[in-house]
């Protein structure tokens, strides 16, 4: 998977022989004058405060400016020009690949490879799962960002709620919060197992040691016998953990929150508080990467190769 | 049989109770039965003294207290105060137990109708299992979430008995988005919640915490936008009186402090002043700087750092000890931002300076001191209507401006929750 910046010539190329409106997804295309858009030429996304009434009007700039990035507003504004008149906002969850607390490759910095993405793209999946499921969520679609995944919820239910009930949806679709009982079946205490089990699958020795009061002999054992603590987080039978030798009731109450803090720290919860943040457009070109902003329609099926501008291949 | 209006003594913002409202007297021929009890519901404590009888005059004084009670708190305080918390807590808790009495007498029927206007709830199904439409729910999750509550209630085993349990047993179901007055507020957790489907099941006894909790949040509110009136036009005298009435109830402040102490007197925090504000703050040019400076600022500054509440605002001296207060904290600012104006305001306008303290209300001075406190009026901060039409250039409304109508609003509001723009990737 080869990632590189574009060039000014490979945005323009993009723009005007690439891009289609077919491509934006219908949320998008169908709220397109209600929604604020922002563009970045080489210095940040500081052009802000742009509105466009129709799809036409979008395909016009785009083609003329090729900007480095384009986003568009997760809410949707009576004068988006002004940003004024909020109306309603998407639920969002940001999963970067490269901010992941957790990962199996050795990425750093900015770079990511298809490893850390699959990553990225099984918890966006995750997320997704939850609030289908638990919280009765239906209008929710995937975007491949370019170095992660965007999950976004247009139900009405969530569109009309402010940052405190946004924080809450985090903290209940990441696990953030320890439950008053983690046996019952089923709820959030599910959902929190979920995720301290994987969350704990993918922790190695040198995450636990990071733990106050953790000794080294211990972490050995619990990384020795991953398999065992998984399937007791998984049952809610965390006595078979505390009971490790070595482990005393204050570590593993350390354990419990470092591995909730972790959980976490999977999505950027200042993302999904935010009603008024711009999202990466998609349809367009991530030109640090190369890669083109696309709407996943199938998370299971994702494949990178269908984020890969025409430029890209060719030079390949 | 409970007569169509009872539902009014649940729901003081139902239908009902607006027709009842609608059928009240002018305010000076307010009965005084009903004047005593706006004043004496916010300390109420016996059962004997929230529950209402069924007869249309109990019914009638009931609702018209309620009302004459929010807006003589509104006429003595502000949005968050303390005035504000002991009405909404006083409420909450008289609906609860309200609804508590009503299920107790066999009423559920009537309260749940209530109820279903406001949240959308199912009963959960006991036949063979506990189920909630298809969803089978563990029967050990029922006992573990019983217990749960018990706990929470702390209520010992010892206590438990046939009347108390059927209040901690899961019964119904309710949509988790209809909780979303609560969980803004924090008066409900999702992570709390048991949610299977998109409903969150529920016991009575939180099916009563949900909703006396959102009729205290809606009481709020509505304190809040008669603030918001007041702030415009004053408020009757009658309703000043009645209003320190129920303000010399609050508890002494040392022992519930933590309790109603939400936004707190005393250092400005300028983080959470309107757009409005930090554009005057910063300076404006010619024809908006009178305004800017001498009506907004003076105002909005001195109103937010005294927080007067308890009594009727007529002078500044009432509700602060030192003068420094004046001349140290709210003056400067004032000063600065003029001096940021372009042209600075005070260069070609120095009769200005005496005219701020004349708006905080201590006369034609520069040198104010406590005892001239009352000399002029302390004026009010301008509601943003007003605001928009004299000086349209200060108004760059963010997000939470359009859901509140004054300055000070905005900043009691952005205590509980504050936004921010960024952009994500």
């Amino acid at each position: 998977m080869q990632m590189r910046e574009a060039t000014p010539e490979e945005r323009k190329r993009f723009y005007a022989e690439e891009w289609s409106k077919r491509d934006l997804p219908d949320f998008i295309l169908h709220t397109i004058s209600l929604r604020e858009f922002g563009f970045d030429y080489g210095e940040g996304p500081s052009h802000r405060y742009n509105q466009f009434m129709t799809v036409e009007q979008l395909a016009s700039f785009l083609c003329n400016k090729a900007p480095y990035a384009a986003y568009a507003s997760i809410a949707l504004y009576e004068q988006p020009s002004m940003r004024k008149g909020w109306l309603k906002s998407e639920l969002v969850f940001d999963v970067d690949a490269k901010d992941l607390p957790l990962k199996s490759c050795s990425c750093s910095g900015g770079v990511v490879c298809e490893k850390c993405l699959d990553e990225a793209r099984r918890i966006a999946a995750m997320f997704a799962e939850t609030l289908r499921s638990d919280l009765n969520l239906h209008n929710i679609h995937f975007v491949y960002s370019g170095r992660g995944f965007h999950v976004r919820a247009t139900d009405d239910v969530v569109m009309a709620m402010e940052q405190t009930e946004r924080t809450q949806i985090v903290e209940y679709v990441t696990g953030g919060v320890i439950p008053a009982d983690i046996t019952i079946a089923l709820g959030y205490s599910r959902v929190f197992r979920e995720r301290v089990a994987r969350t704990f699958e993918h922790l190695g020795e040198e995450k636990l040691l990071k733990i106050r009061g953790m000794r080294k002999a211990l972490a050995q054992q619990l990384i020795k016998e991953k398999e065992k603590i998984i399937a007791a987080v998984r049952r809610g039978s965390l006595r078979e953990i505390e009971d490790f030798e070595g482990m005393g009731e204050k570590t593993f109450q350390q354990l419990l929150e470092f591995l909730t803090r972790l959980n976490m720290e999977l999505t950027d919860g200042k993302v999904t508080t935010d009603t008024k943040r711009i999202l990466r457009l998609p349809s367009s070109l991530h030109s640090g990467v190369s890669m083109k902003c696309i709407l996943v329609r199938d998370i299971e099926r994702f494949s990178i190769e269908d984020a890969i501008p025409k430029f890209m291949r060719e030079g390949a | 049989m409970v007569v169509p209006e009872y539902v009014a003594i649940l729901d003081p913002f139902a239908q009902e109770a607006q027709e009842i409202v609608r059928r009240s007297p002018q305010l000076d021929a307010m009965p005084p039965e009903v004047i005593e009890r706006a004043i004496n519901r916010v300390k109420w404590k016996s059962p004997k003294e929230m529950v209402v009888d069924l007869s249309a005059s109990a019914i009638q004084a009931e609702v018209w207290s309620f009302y004459m009670m929010c807006q003589a708190t509104a006429a003595v305080s502000f949005p968050y105060s303390r005035e504000a918390r002991l009405v909404t807590d006083a409420t909450k808790e008289t609906i609860k137990y309200r609804m508590y009495d009503l299920f107790k007498l066999g009423h559920e029927d009537l309260c749940l109708d209530v109820v279903k206007r406001s949240f959308k709830f199912v009963r959960l199904e006991r036949n063979d299992g506990i189920r909630l439409g298809d969803i089978e729910i563990p029967r050990a999750d029922y006992f573990k979430l019983r217990d749960r509550q018990l706990a929470d209630a702390g209520i010992k085993e010892k206590e438990i008995d046939d009347r108390m349990l059927p209040q901690y047993v899961p019964k119904y179901a309710m949509r988790w988005g209809n909780l979303a007055p609560l969980l803004r507020h924090r008066l409900a957790e999702l992570t709390k919640l048991y949610i299977v489907d998109g409903w969150a099941v529920i016991t009575p006894h939180e099916l009563w915490d949900f909703f006396a909790n959102f009729i205290g949040v809606k009481t709020e509110d509505y304190i809040t936008s008669l603030y918001e009136r007041f702030s415009d036009t004053g408020a009757p005298e009658k309703l000043l009186n009645i209003g320190e009435r129920i303000s010399a109830l609050i508890p002494p402040e040392a022992e519930l402090r933590e309790r109603f102490m939400r936004v707190p007197r005393g250092r400005l925090r300028p983080e959470f002043f309107p757009p409005c504000v930090k554009k005057a703050l910063g300076g404006v040019g010619a024809g908006a700087r009178n305004y800017a400076i001498t009506v907004l600022l003076t105002s909005f500054l001195s109103y937010a750092r005294v927080s007067p509440s308890g009594k009727a605002v007529t002078r500044m001296a009432d509700f602060i000890d030192e003068i420094s207060v004046v001349r140290e904290e709210i003056a400067p600012l004032i000063f600065e931002a003029a001096e940021r104006c372009n042209p600075p305001f005070f260069r070609d306008q120095p009769q200005e300076k005496a005219s701020i303290f004349y708006h905080l209300g201590f006369g034609m001075t520069t040198e104010p001191r406590l005892e001239d406190s009352g000399r002029s009026k302390w004026y009010r901060v301008p509601n943003c209507r007003k605001i928009q039409l004299a000086a349209p250039p200060l108004c760059e409304q963010d997000e939470l401006c359009r859901n509140v109508k004054s300055p000070l609003t905005y900043y009691h509001r952005r205590f509980v929750g504050q936004s921010s723009l960024g952009v994500g990737e």
